[in-house]
């Protein structure tokens, strides 16, 4: 099969800016710390979009898995020991269990009432992070405790001491969740999210158990925001409950919205824009978030499809 | 309109397509990074402007500024003038805090760090100053542990300790209105440690404990509380809500009659928040950090009114206070330690004392060497409704207690600094 330039362009565009990032931040007046949140984030949101664009459900509960992957690392690191990998294998297991064992429970729900049950799951993990103090450090967060570097046999990975260093390190880790998940939805199953996203009922006339579809579909997505939440984790180096709180699943639909449900990349142009904006606008003013509040708006009175939609409508027009 | 058989052919449209995403990077990166004189020391403040503390933050803003500003008038920290970055912490959301302190250390390579009045954000901050070994002071977050023990050696804090404050208050309290105490407490870490702190402070003294209620963060009814508290027939009612739960409960205990049978107290109270109250909610004992009612103390008359010109009219709170100091703070460590190496500058705060036009105290203010935490005097007193000659003297001191007396000893702290070698 060749690789056809023209039908991956935007591919490509994406993995060029973001492999040569570290040469230009600082030229633009950006840091290190800045885009390896965007990476984080737009993992996150292409996450969350794998279940809300390709499988057209509505979870407004995501950060649950966001904050079960950022507490996995934060307290693995903290009380079992202090390596990088082990603790986001654990962030990542922890949430992805999770999911599994909630997803029975909630697949059945559909619309609001679907986005309604995942809060509430999420706010019980907020509210076990809120109060159990002696393990969680409670309301102050997860503190004393910081990313390893990483030793492999053939060299070593300053992710603690270089900010580049870790931002390849996260790069890595989104190649590979977005790769998969590229695969995950060009393969047979992926082509059966997207029809029950279309028509579920047909689905369901065509013999397919679309409860357990949107099961795996949400086990996957949660898996990856997982993952996403452990990277947070590791670059902060610090985790507090707000990554549980339902306002956190709030600013990934919006991150989804704002760049493109029905896009693969648009979701991390979502992010990188929310991002941005809000480091930008919170030192320039104290009234940021109306003015996040204003693009949001924008975006979805006059391009509902979200920045990379409105391209490709224009491009295949 | 595309033909096989190339590989790739730009065309007009994917031209177009190509710009516009270039043009959404450069949207994407609107800061225009300014190019800053070298001969500038940066003092990044990462402090809260929007949310619950907002009020709190926005007053440490102004007395950080006017501390700028004089230090500027008076040539500047080693001669290099002062700039002062503001970030917006945001009130509660560390990620956010910890983002902006990552952002004003590696991208604005600031020479000191402040914040925050959260104490939870104060934390996430220290813990960042100290990976990057960035000289930082705490203005205003009170709980232990800051100075405590998950001090660090480049974190100072202004502000006093949440066991501080209760050891000054309880003594009053057992004094003037008796030994049997009921709490009111918000339920979480912050609520529970200042519990604690008054409970360990009021057993020292004899004072026991007859009951307590734990109120959800948030509540707007305490009435159930209220009647609970009664019942259990105190000497003393101790309120530890902060924010829009303290007016909420003190209004309702005052529309409860309680004020006229029991002795309502709290631990710390801000100038803020009784400004905040109806005047009839504003009593109860508490005890304030710094007051602007000190007629004998060197500077305070001169800082009172170069606050009042700046905000047109009102006075200095301690929010003020502790943005003040916290900036001078950082001007008197380079000065000491002639250079802005943080190591050499926390080596010479070891101890410091406060030159007495900045402690604005009568028993003078110090750093206390191998904790980092500045010791001044603490205003145990009443709330007022009404100020007798100004509507903002809402406070009575009624004794000045010195912090040295009341401030838990070193090994109680359970500080140990790291210093890097």
């Amino acid at each position: 099969m060749r690789f056809d330039v023209k039908k991956n362009a935007l591919s490509l565009v994406v993995w060029a800016l973001l492999l040569t990032a570290p040469l230009w931040v600082d030229r633009v007046g950006a840091y290190p710390e800045l885009v390896t949140q965007v990476v984080v984030m737009g993992l996150a949101a292409m996450s969350l979009n794998f279940l809300l664009g390709y499988t057209g459900v509505l979870s407004f509960g995501h950060a649950a898995y966001f904050g079960l992957g950022a507490y996995g690392v934060g307290l693995t690191i903290r009380y079992l020991m202090p390596s990088t990998m082990a603790g986001l294998a654990v962030g990542v297991l922890v949430g992805a269990l999770a999911a599994a064992l909630i997803g029975p429970m909630i697949v059945r729900r559909r619309g609001v009432y679907f986005a309604m049950v995942t809060i509430a799951f999420g706010q019980v993990f907020y509210f076990i992070a809120f109060r159990w103090n002696n393990v969680t450090g409670g309301d102050d967060g997860l503190t004393n405790w910081h990313r390893e570097n990483l030793h492999l046999g053939f060299a070593t990975f300053k992710l603690m001491d270089s900010p580049y260093d870790f931002y390849y390190f996260v790069l890595a880790v989104f190649a590979i969740c977005t790769g998969l998940m590229a695969l995950i939805l060009r393969s047979p199953f992926g082509r059966t999210l997207i029809a029950i996203r279309e028509n579920e009922r047909r689905s369901r006339f065509l013999g397919i158990n679309v409860n357990f579809h949107i099961w795996v579909s949400w086990v996957v997505s949660c898996t990856f925001m997982s993952v996403a939440g452990a990277l947070y984790a590791l670059l902060n180096n610090f985790v507090d409950p707000r990554a549980f709180y339902w306002s956190q699943s709030g600013v990934f639909v919006i991150m989804c919205v704002m760049g493109g449900m029905r896009s693969f990349w648009g979701p991390l142009l979502g992010a990188a824009v929310y991002v941005v904006l809000q480091d930008y606008l919170s030192s320039v003013t104290p009234n940021w978030m109306s003015f996040i509040g204003l693009v949001f708006v924008a975006v979805v009175l006059f391009f509902p499809r979200g920045f990379l939609g409105v391209l490709r409508r224009r491009a295949s027009e | 309109m595309t033909k096989d058989g190339q590989l790739w052919r730009p065309t007009r449209r994917r031209l177009l397509q190509a710009g516009a995403v270039l043009g959404t990077a450069q949207l994407a990166s609107p800061f225009v990074q300014i190019a800053r004189a070298a001969d500038v020391v940066k003092i990044g403040m990462d402090n809260p402007l929007t949310g619950t503390y907002a009020a709190l933050g926005k007053n440490e803003l102004i007395g950080a500024q006017m501390a700028a500003d004089e230090i500027n008038a008076k040539g500047g920290i080693l001669g290099r003038k002062v700039e002062l970055l503001v970030e917006d912490s945001t009130s509660g959301d560390a990620g956010v805090a910890v983002q902006k302190a990552r952002k004003l250390i590696d991208r604005d390579q600031v020479n000191f760090i402040i914040g925050n009045v959260n104490s939870a954000l104060a934390q996430a901050i220290a813990n960042v100053a100290n990976e990057k070994s960035v000289f930082h002071v705490v203005p205003g977050g009170h709980t232990d542990s800051v100075t405590g023990k998950d001090c660090h050696w480049n974190t100072f804090r202004v502000c006093n300790t949440t066991q501080t404050e209760a050891n000054a208050v309880a003594s009053t309290l057992v004094k003037k209105a008796g030994k049997k105490w009921y709490y009111l407490t918000p339920d979480y870490a912050f609520g529970h440690t200042l519990q604690a702190g008054l409970e360990a402070a009021g057993a020292k003294l004899g004072a026991t404990k007859v009951g307590g209620a734990l109120t959800p963060l948030g509540t707007t009814d305490f009435s159930s509380y209220l009647i609970k508290a009664q019942a259990a027939n105190p000497d003393v009612i101790i309120f530890l809500q902060a924010g829009d739960d303290a007016v909420n409960a003190l209004k309702q205990a005052v529309q409860f009659g309680l004020d006229k049978r029991f002795h309502l107290a709290g631990a710390q109270q801000e100038l803020e928040v009784l400004e905040g109250l109806p005047p009839e909610a504003r009593v109860g004992t508490w005890v304030f950090e710094w007051y602007w009612k000190q007629p004998k103390v060197a500077g305070v008359d001169a800082f009172v009114a170069e606050t009042r010109k700046r905000t047109g009219g009102k006075v200095p709170t301690a929010r003020h206070y502790f943005g003040h100091t916290a900036i001078w703070t950082c001007a008197l460590a380079a000065e000491q330690a002639k250079t802005l190496d943080a190591v050499k500058m926390a080596k010479a705060m070891q101890g410091f004392q406060l030159p007495p036009e900045i402690a604005m105290m009568p028993d003078g203010a110090f750093y206390r060497a191998g904790q980092n935490q500045m010791i001044g005097d603490l205003y145990v007193g009443h709330a007022q409704s009404k100020g007798a000659d100004d509507p903002e003297d809402l406070f009575v001191v009624d004794q000045v207690v010195n912090g040295k007396d009341v401030s838990p000893t070193l090994e109680e702290t359970m500080c140990k600094q790291d210093w890097p070698a």
